[in-house]
Formats: structure tokens, sequence, C-alpha cells
């Protein structure tokens, strides 16, 4: 009798979780769940997105032979979006986390006054919208603009660079200093190709315009960034550095073997965060550049637009979706392998 | 206690069945009181070409009236243009709902444009008339979402341009009646030309000439603003007696005829005698003309409502385009309005095309000066109204449609790539035609 009592206050108890958590759960379901794997349906099927889905017809792996294994536009298209967004990412990941500890460690310091003040000044591009942002960024990087001004203040000779519209790549620019360009480098270098692009422009780095990119992403994110180490950073017990200055440890020593290892979990958290984010970028590309000059802004996240919205390649647009969170997949896992076991320790 | 949780609970679900239910439904506003023949999507699929247009071609006489006396309501979808040209379509439309009372049409203008559109369709519901760009016409066709018109639906067909009708023709079907049209000619600035004693060049070799002798980089003032853009560049490919597709129907742009027009285009821009727009501060080429930092510019008829409402103190000219080895050629973009074959009110789609672009209907829009009329009938009285422009309506003589084949984007998208690399000096006119050619055959290929 009283087993059944409790099995039913169980069952109840059940119930009212599950009631709980259905609208959740159906949102996600509905917004998620079906989408994703409508995605994956599609990607093996031929959709041009003007018809309804019904009329697609299966096509198999096509897209994905298409995109990896035959030499041609598409996979061409494909690895140049992912080798922008694989130096965007290098480019923004560590130093949006470098810079983010920094202002959190400076926010958090005994000695500063007006904490609120900096605190809130470092948070607040994070929670301006990024197309506000975005555009007078725009307005910003013209080459008339404010910056190439100022710059001209300090350095007489400048000869304005137009930020938005220099598809030259940074490793490209460094290269030319030392006479190395597209017309004097050595053969292998420009007629090997290696998945679509040749070797010479799969070492271009980031062009001046994705840099640009980079540089605004860097100062938006940093401040969210911020906020999870300054809550991390008030977590580490003060005996501990209590400790080490009695030992007589300077600061360096106290932040290099006490902090940096204290937030351990917290950078693994940060870089997970800040590397999913950086190979979804779209905003950035869609509002100030639409993938240009010469494709070089065209991340994974914005070719799938395009494909999908411009070319009218619904089904391939899908494939490169199911392409990217594979990617993602792998460099977390990687990262995690990297970062992530001392984390759990 | 059990009870009032299970009732919570079927509640929840009521709830969110009627939730999802009504997210596949109940999607846009217009639900005509017709009867909507598509009720899901699935029957379609089977049944796919004729049920829908077939019945509406022989009924199309008698409107499908509303049973209270109430007006159809009927979507009119396209892209938002400028202000002006968005408030006179408006005003167009609403002219013809006051002219007649079964109807009631409705423009909107969305800024995004092929998301919009591409959703309504693929979810069942689309808009009752949508703008088509030439270019994107094929890709309409290869997917077989526009209905046929019905015979008469579109009035005196042959008075519409040849080249124009064709470019909205497939499979010996003409689909849709072009709106309006525009072509590309030479726009340059009196004064700059006169104060450097330019006479306005008529062949590739003046142009550069004079857009040298134009050009003070000290000043910050160029002799021309080229975009790096395929519509502009293709042009100067026809004029160097090139071709995109060849008559064989394959991919033939690497040729030598391609690169000299395309090393005269880029020459240009490397050589510093023109600048892409954004170089001078400006968004397109008709900025940079109106802030009189280039002297000429290759743009469309819609640059001079810009130019008179934004910079009325600039006094240009309008020439054509200078001629290219192989003679004359310009570009003509056009678009039309079509009707989609599971529209919910098909024959109500087809009096609104007819009420935009018969004779009367398109003489009340193009005579605001937008946009040019896309018939014959209409040529005369439109030179007689707006003489400075007749250059551009002169154009549609030698002009080529801005079209090629389904999924072209992706080859103009190289294009536009190519000749931004090439002035960047990342890449040469060679390597830039033979990647365009390979993107071209792979496009066409398939």
């Amino acid at each position: 009798m009283a087993a059944t009592h409790i099995a039913g206050q169980r069952r109840q108890e059940l119930i009212a979780g599950y009631s709980f958590i259905a609208p959740a759960l159906v949102i996600l379901i509905v917004f998620l769940f079906i989408p994703m794997f409508f995605t994956l349906w599609m990607s093996f099927r031929d959709w041009g997105g003007i018809t309804p889905p019904s009329f697609s017809r299966p096509v198999g792996l096509e897209w994905y032979q298409k995109l990896l294994f035959q030499d041609n536009i598409r996979r061409s298209e494909f690895f140049l979006a992912f080798k922008n967004t694989l130096y965007y990412a290098v480019g923004v990941v560590p130093t949006q986390t470098v810079l983010a500890l920094m202002l959190a460690v400076v926010a958090n310091s005994a000695i500063l006054r007006f904490k609120g003040f900096f605190r809130t000044t470092f948070y607040f591009p994070s929670i301006t919208s990024s197309v506000a942002i975005g555009l007078i960024f725009l307005w910003i990087y013209q080459t008339g603009g404010i910056l190439n001004q100022t710059i001209k203040i300090f350095f007489p000779g400048y000869k304005p660079i137009s930020w938005m519209n220099d598809p030259s790549g940074l490793i490209h620019n460094t290269l030319g200093l030392f006479g190395i360009t597209i017309r004097t480098a050595p053969t292998w270098l420009t007629e090997t190709n290696v998945l679509g692009l040749t070797l010479w422009q799969w070492i271009s780095g980031p062009s001046v315009t994705m840099s640009a990119l980079m540089m605004l992403v860097v100062w938006t994110t940093a401040g969210t960034m911020m906020l999870v180490f300054l809550a991390a950073l008030q977590d580490i017990p003060r005996p501990l550095y209590e400790a080490a200055s009695v030992d007589g440890a300077s600061w360096w020593q106290q932040f290099w073997n006490i902090t940096v290892p204290m937030l351990r979990p917290t950078i693994f958290f940060v870089v997970t965060l800040g590397l999913i984010g950086t190979f979804q970028v779209f905003d950035q590309m869609y509002v100030m550049t639409s993938g240009g000059p010469a494709g070089t802004t065209t991340s994974l996240a914005y070719l799938i637009y395009r494909a999908g919205f411009n070319d009218s390649q619904m089904g391939m647009a899908s494939a490169i979706s199911v392409l990217l969170f594979i990617i993602i997949f792998v460099m977390t896992i990687i990262q995690r392998r990297l970062l992530g076991d001392r984390a759990q320790s | 206690m059990n009870k009032q949780i299970l009732i919570v609970l079927a509640t929840l679900l009521v709830v969110s069945i009627v939730i999802v239910g009504c997210g596949g439904a109940a999607a846009p506003t217009s639900a005509p009181p017709t009867t909507a023949p598509q009720p899901t999507t699935a029957p379609q699929a089977t049944t796919a070409p004729e049920p829908t247009t077939a019945p509406q071609a022989t009924t199309a006489p008698q409107p499908t009236q509303a049973p209270a006396g109430e007006a159809a309501k009927l979507q009119l979808l396209g892209w938002s243009a400028s202000d002006v040209e968005n408030e006179t379509l408006k005003q167009v439309v609403a002219d013809w709902n006051a002219s007649q009372k079964d109807f009631v049409a409705s423009f909107d203008a969305s800024p995004n444009y092929d998301q919009s559109l591409q959703t309504a369709l693929a979810g069942g519901q689309p808009p009752d008339v949508f703008y088509i760009d030439s270019l994107k016409f094929p890709d309409f066709i290869k997917n077989d979402v526009l209905a046929v018109p019905p015979a008469g639906a579109i009035a005196n067909p042959d008075d519409f341009y040849p080249s124009l009708r064709e470019a909205f023709t497939a499979n010996g079907t003409f689909y849709c009646p072009p709106k309006d049209f525009s072509t590309l000619a030479l726009i340059y600035n009196k004064k700059m030309l006169d104060d450097a004693g330019v006479k306005v060049p008529t062949n590739w070799d003046e142009l550069a000439a004079a857009s040298k002798k134009l050009t003070d980089s000290g000043k910050g003032v160029y002799g021309m603003s080229l975009s790096a853009d395929a519509a502009r560049w293709v042009a100067f490919l026809y004029q160097a007696g090139g071709e995109v597709i060849g008559k064989d129907g394959k991919m033939n742009i690497n040729t030598p005829e391609a690169k000299q027009a395309l090393d005269f285009y880029t020459g240009m821009l490397v050589d510093g005698s023109a600048v892409t727009p954004d170089k001078v501060d400006s968004g397109w080429n008709g900025e940079a003309f109106g802030k009189e930092k280039v002297a000429m510019v290759v743009e469309g008829n819609w640059i001079v409502p810009f130019l008179k409402k934004d910079y009325p103190n600039v006094d240009f000219g309008i020439a054509e385009l200078p001629a290219g080895p192989k003679g004359k050629a310009t570009m003509a973009f056009t678009v039309c309005y079509g009707v989609p074959k599971n529209g919910a009110n098909i024959a109500g789609s087809w009096k609104l095309v007819d009420a935009l672009t018969n004779e009367a209907g398109m003489k009340k829009w193009t005579d605001l000066g937008l946009a040019m009329p896309t018939r014959k009938s209409l040529r005369d009285g439109w030179i007689a109204e707006f003489p400075d422009l007749k250059v551009f309506l002169d154009g549609a003589d030698y002009s080529h449609p801005w079209q090629f084949a389904p999924g072209f984007t992706a080859v103009t998208d190289a294009i536009n790539k190519g000749i931004q690399e090439i002035a960047a000096g990342q890449a040469t006119s060679e390597s830039v035609l033979k990647t365009v050619q390979s993107a071209g055959e792979d496009v066409l290929g398939k």
C-alpha cells in the first residue's frame, strides 16, 4: 500500500515535471530539431527553394561530392569561405580572450576607482545591436573617414587605406615587403592547387577588410567575455593571494601561477564560445561587406545564405550547413583535447 | 490532484498542437475568399504542372467573385526601389483599385526581396503577382513555378520590344510582360569636361584619353568611377565582340576579345584614371558622380531622378556608351510581372498584370520618367516627354539582355570578384577568365 502510494507520487511528480518543461520542449522541437533534421534531409536533395520542398528531387551525396571532392567553382567557393573563416577565428579568438582577461583583471583590481563606470563601458558594445555598430564602423572605416584622418594626423605621409575594399591579404602584403608577389612567387606556390585554391591563395592571411571586421568584432565581444572572467575572478579565494604574497611572489607571479590556473575552466568556456561564435559569423559580413571585396570576407555562414537565397540552391546551402556543423564539432573536440582535460581537474 | 495535472498537461498539449498547426497553415496575410486550390503541398507534388492553371485558363473571363460582394485581395510583391518609385507604383495600383470593384490589390516593397519571395513560394502561399528580374527568370522556369498566361491575358504582346519579350520567353511561351526597362549610357559632367577641354568620348581610345586628362589625383578627382560589377563590364565585353555563352550553348568567355575587354576595364582602375566608388567615399557610381569626384560614369536611367533630387546643381549630359573595337553595345535590364502557377487567384492576378502593362497602364507608370516603356507604341510619346533621356531608349536597339542561364549568379559573382582582384593586383586577367570560364561550365553543365 505504502509502496504504491510512493510510486503514485513519483508519477505525479514526473507528470508535473514534464508539463513544466513542455513549452520549452515544444519550442525546441519545432524551431530546432525539426529544422535540423530537415536541413540534413535537404542536403541530400536538389531544391531550388522557390518551390515547395516536396518538389525537390533526391541527389544522394552529390552536393558533398561537389563541395569536397570535385574540382569546380562550388568547391573553390566553399574552401575560400573556409579559409576566410579559419583566419578570422585564428585572429579573433585569442585576441578577444586575452583582451577580455586583461580588461577583467583591470576592472577587478583593488586600486581602480570608478569600477562600475569601466565595467559598464567595456560591456556596452556587447549589448548594442550588431547592425547599428556595423553601420557606424562602416562610416569610421570610409577612405576619408575618421580612422584614416586620425592616422593621418600622426603620420602625415600616410596613404589612406580603403578599409572596406582592400582584398589584399596580410601575409601577402608582408611577403610583398620582401619582394614576393604573385608574379615573383615560385610556381609551385602559385600553380599547385589544393582543394580548389592555389597554395598562394591559402597562405594569403586575412584580407585588410577582414582584419577591419576582426578588430570590430574583438571590440564588441571582449566585453561579454570580460563579464565571464570577472565572475570567475571573484571566485578565486583571497587567501591564495595572501599566502603567495607572504611567500614573496610578485604580482606577475601571482597572476601566472594563481589567477591563470584557477581560471582554466573559464578560459576553456570562453575559447569554446568564441570558436563557435567566430565560425558562425554572419551579421558583420551581411551588413558591412556583402562578402566582398573579392570574396575575402565571405564566411561559411554568409556563403550558406548566398547559396540559399541568391543562387537558389537550398540543397547545397543545407550541405554546407551540415559541413559547418561538422567543422565546429571537430574544432571543439580538438580544443577540448588541448585545453579541456586539464580544465576538468 | 492527479486529475488537475492531467488537465494542465492536456491543455498544454492542445495549445502546442494548435501553435504548431497554425505555423504551417496560416502563414501570410491574404487568404482570399476564393477556393484556394492548394490544401497542402503533398498532393501537388504528385500532380505537378497542369491542374491549377488549366481550369483557370478556360474559366478566365468570369472572375472568381467573392460571395458577399466583397473584393478579393491581391498582393503585388516587389523590391523596394527609391521612395519615389515605391510611392508612384502604389499610386498606380490604388488607381486600379478605384477603377473596378472585384479586386483590391496592394503593393508590398520588400527590402529583402529574395528571401521574402523564396519563403512565400516555398511555403505554398505565393504573392499573387511578383517582380522577376531577367537574370533570375531562367531559375523560375527551371523550377517550373510560373503560370502560363491564358490566351489574351497579355494585351498585344507583339508590341513589346522583341529583345525584351524574348528575355521572358521560354520554350516558346511568353510568360510575363516586362514592367519597364533600363539601359546603360555614359553620364558625364558637362562643366568638368569643358574645363579640361575634353570632348565627349565616342570610342574606347577617346574614353581612356579623356579619363586620364580629367584625373587630378592630388585633388582627389578622377576621370571615371567604375564599379567592380559584371553588369557593367559585360557591356564592354560585347563592345569588344566577345560573348558569355556561345551559340552552341557552351560557356565561351575565355577568349581574346574578353581579355581585351577585361584589360581595358581593369586597366583604367590600375593606372588610376578610374576608381571604384568606395575610393571616393561613395556607395555607388551615382553618388561619386553627384559629389563631382568623378567626371564620367556608366549607369542606367535610374541615375537621372537620383541626380535631380539629391544633386540638383550638377549639370550632366547623357551619351551613348563609347563604341568598342567591334562597335556599339549596351546592357538592357528588365523586370517582369510574374504570376505563380499555384497562386490563390490567378484570374485576378492576370487582370492586375494587364492593368499595369497594357498601353494605358504602362503609359501611366512610365510617364513619370523613372523607367522606360517596353512597348514600341509608347516610344514616340515618351521621347517627346523626356527628350534628354532619348539616348537610354535608343539603347534598346543595340542592347543585350542581362540574362544567361539558371544559377548564373555564381558566374557573375566570379566576374565581380575577378575585377576586384585584378584592380588590387591580386590576379591576372588570364587567371580570372579561366576561373570564370570553368565556373560557367560548372553551372551550364549541371
